[in-house]
């Protein structure tokens, strides 16, 4: 539920700001290879090419980040019903995704920035980023950045 | 293969969005979201009559293209995108990019791009950057 965004409370720039720095609780995500073929036929790619498609590093990350969405939204005071919506995204790859490797997420907060839209009215743009680790290698295989915009309708 | 500075990449076209296939990828990825699949679900959101296509789909066909150019998926390095409208069910796509850099890092060559994802005679609904490892030059 969306809570009052002025003050220092849940939704509150205050509060959000708080959020800063806050980890992901993480996991591990494998990709398998059926998964792999799914993936790549309905994006219209080579389903036989056994390299998984990049669009998974993506997946990955936000699968294993080890809450739910509905948690993730109540970090900020915000739910499913203020209707938050995906801004951007920015995948950075360092080796190839593989199929059967265990992938370690991490990931943390790392911007809230308050706009106020000629026709959105206030909004906040939470920033978040996950790292992709083999974990049995601990090779660094990727970095995703993303942002999430909570229209703040109360600020 | 010889790259510049204004070198359009070879498009990647998607005649017709499939409903089906949105299908395969919310139950593959665990997508809950009712608007890529439940048509009663999109009217009762005030959303139309057709199934709002996911954006990993959309951010896929970009990196498709990518890929198909520079030859291999591994050679897509980096991609940043901003999602800009919803692409339906039925809509016929065309992923587009251009050479905006090349440059070598520790011998590497690489093609920095601006990309985009438009509907045919209709809005843009994806734009962004990527970074392409490019083939090494024919000598």
């Amino acid at each position: 539920m969306s809570e009052p965004a002025t003050g220092a409370g849940p939704g509150s720039l205050e509060h959000a700001r708080t959020q800063i720095g806050r980890a992901f609780p993480g996991g591990e995500y494998t990709i398998e290879p059926y998964q792999a073929w799914l993936f790549a036929d309905a994006v219209l790619a080579d389903p036989a090419d056994p390299q998984p498609h990049p669009v998974f590093a993506w997946w990955a990350s936000v699968s294993a980040k080890g809450v739910s969405w509905d948690e993730f939204f109540a970090w900020f005071g915000a739910g499913a019903e203020d209707g938050p919506m995906f801004g951007e995204h920015e995948t950075t790859l360092y080796a190839p995704l593989r199929t059967n490797v265990a992938y370690a997420v991490t990931g943390e907060v790392t911007s809230v920035d308050r706009k106020q839209g000629r026709k959105a009215g206030a909004f906040d743009i939470v920033g978040y980023r996950f790292e992709l680790h083999e974990r049995d290698s601990g090779v660094h295989v990727a970095s995703c950045w993303n942002s999430i915009v909570f229209p703040r309708r109360n600020a | 293969m010889t790259v510049a500075v204004g070198d359009r990449i070879p498009p990647f076209e998607v005649a017709e969005v499939s409903a089906e296939k949105m299908k395969t990828i919310a139950a593959l990825l665990g997508d809950p979201n009712p608007i890529h699949w439940d048509l009663d679900a999109v009217a009762a959101l005030g959303m139309g009559d057709r199934p709002i296509n996911q954006g990993p789909l959309n951010m896929g066909y970009v990196i498709n293209m990518l890929a198909a150019w520079a030859g291999g998926r591994d050679r897509v390095r980096r991609f940043r995108v901003r999602f800009r409208g919803n692409v339906l069910g039925g809509d016929h796509l065309i992923a587009s990019g251009v050479v905006i850099d090349v440059r070598t890092e520790d011998g590497v060559r690489l093609a920095e791009c601006e990309v985009s994802l438009d509907v045919v005679d209709g809005a843009q609904v994806l734009s962004g950057t990527a970074t392409v490892q490019l083939p090494e030059e024919a000598s």
